[in-house]
């Protein structure tokens, strides 16, 4: 059987900011580690105490090596502990479960150009495309948003050099987004990863510029909270829960459904499953458009309910 | 030996403009689009820059770039200017072509290496039927072949012309018909006017 499980020990720890902790890992037996291209990502399964079950999150890959991966971590505001747990308990030594890597933001071997606009610890996986399209002699232009007590932080991960078509912005107002889609030559895939509101303007702007949805590429990671509902699974009858700091898939999960999943990010589709009755709130980016307003299917992995009760067939 | 069913032959659809485009081109191996060139709603005035084929000696493109028609010499003279126009050109553009299948997949061709998308360009099929086809065992192109079967001018094995066309040759694929059983082939037939 194919291996989907790895166990890691962190070889290294550090943080480069008061929030963002980079950490280096290997396999505990020593092992070489599967291959990851650019783009990747790996799931960590975080023994967080307040919760019953253990917490997944997914990270990108920032480089990966026959022996390492390497992650950066940024400590969460509204976190359900799973970056605390990175940053306040994984030390040099300690070992923990992840899945192997998976990609769900491959770069496009077609394009003529790569623009990669990445605001905060969107970086991540900007920064294993920068070190794979330097190695080919790619052309390529990078757009980071930071913080402003963040901007050193981002130019010294990016190694900046004069004229190598990187830049670090202070604030979202000090990038004009229709300005730089605007001027792109024809061939360019656009890459983007960070909040939300930054990757669908991101999105909106392209199109709005007559950009094709194929040269657009987004990266989601994580889900924002919301109201508190319920979930009746219809064959079995079973109530559950989901509380307004956990995804139905957390939910799921911890009422012991086997259920599956793969990015936890609303991108993959792999956990995808029929509604019966009741109005889902669609975060995901799977399904189309006719689909989310079909209320047929939804991806517990992000997405909510609009209504006190959501029923699943299952 | 029927070719039906092979996937690799392309269809076509008539052209209409992409609303979600910025900038259109629309290029054309003759001077005028045949009746049944554009879907329902569409006509060429709404392509306002076109580029067409004269095939004239006295042909020349104006030389002032911000002209909206221009006209060519011949196909392999607009494929030239048209590789300069999309290295130069800005995301949000749209391409169209119409013309015969060997015109269409040379635009094609273009389009990909300037990293264009398929969602970014429309094509044709109008005009002659004729197939280039490319013999698989010598690696000649025939060029203007109407019959389901050509003598390769290389070769001279007796190919069949297989719908199987491939993009990146830009040809149809002939193959021998009598390989397997010599001097075992088919009446000529004009399939492809």
């Amino acid at each position: 059987m194919m291996q989907t499980t790895l166990l890691l020990r962190v070889v290294q720890a550090d943080l480069l900011a008061p929030t963002l902790r980079r950490l280096v890992l290997e396999a505990a037996d020593g092992a070489h580690l599967p291959p990851a291209a650019p783009g990747a990502h790996i799931t960590l399964t975080l023994p967080v105490a307040a919760h019953g079950k253990p917490i997944r999150n997914s990270y990108s890959l920032v480089a990966a090596t026959g022996q390492h991966y390497e992650l950066i971590v940024r400590r969460a505001q509204r976190s359900r502990g799973g970056s605390h747990y990175v940053h306040d308990q994984l030390a040099p030594g300690a070992v923990i479960e992840a899945t192997v890597p998976h990609n769900l933001f491959p770069l496009a071997t077609q394009a003529r150009k790569h623009l990669l606009i990445a605001g905060g610890i969107g970086i991540t996986p900007m920064l294993s495309f920068l070190s794979a399209l330097r190695a080919r002699n790619a052309r390529v232009e990078l757009h980071q948003l930071a913080a402003a007590d963040e901007v050193g932080v981002f130019e010294g991960l990016l190694g900046l050099r004069a004229g190598d078509g990187l830049h670090v912005h202070q604030g979202r107002a000090a990038l004009d987004l229709a300005d730089l889609l605007a001027r792109q030559p024809l061939g360019t895939h656009v890459y983007t990863c960070g909040p939300a509101s930054l990757m669908d303007a991101v999105q909106d702007q392209a199109r709005a510029l007559g950009w094709p949805a194929t040269h657009v590429h987004r990266e989601d990671f994580g889900a924002a909270g919301g109201e508190p509902f319920t979930l009746r699974l219809s064959r079995s009858g079973q109530e559950i829960a989901v509380d307004g700091e956990e995804t139905m898939l957390e939910a799921l999960e911890r009422a012991g459904v086997d259920a599956r999943s793969l990015c936890r990010g609303g991108a993959c589709g792999e956990c995808m499953l029929p509604v019966v009755e009741g109005t889902p709130d669609h975060r995901d980016h799977f399904l189309s458009d006719a689909e989310k307003a079909s209320g047929l299917l939804v991806m517990p992995c992000v997405s909510r309910a609009q209504c006190a009760t959501l029923v699943l067939d299952l | 030996m029927s070719d039906q069913g092979i996937k690799s032959r392309p269809t076509y659809a008539p052209i209409s403009r992409d609303a979600t485009g910025a900038r259109h081109l629309l290029v054309l191996d003759t001077t005028q689009p045949p009746a049944g060139a554009f879907a329902e709603g569409t006509a060429l005035e709404d392509f306002p820059e076109r580029w067409s084929v004269e095939a004239h000696s006295k042909a020349i493109p104006s030389p002032h770039a911000d002209d909206l028609l221009h006209g060519f010499r011949s196909t392999s003279h607009l494929l030239i200017a048209l590789r300069h126009r999309l290295a130069q050109e800005h995301m949000g553009f749209r391409l169209y072509a119409i013309g015969t299948e060997s015109f269409l997949w040379d635009v094609a061709r273009a389009a990909a290496e300037a990293g264009m998308g398929r969602d970014e360009y429309r094509l044709l099929a109008a005009g002659s039927a004729a197939r280039r086809v490319y013999c698989v065992h010598c690696r000649t192109m025939n060029e203007q072949v109407t019959t389901n079967l050509v003598t390769c001018s290389a070769c001279g094995a007796n190919l069949f012309v297989r719908d199987h066309f491939s993009r990146f040759h830009n040809a149809y694929m002939g193959v021998q018909i009598d390989a397997e059983v010599p001097g075992e082939t088919l009446p000529i037939e004009e399939l492809y006017p």
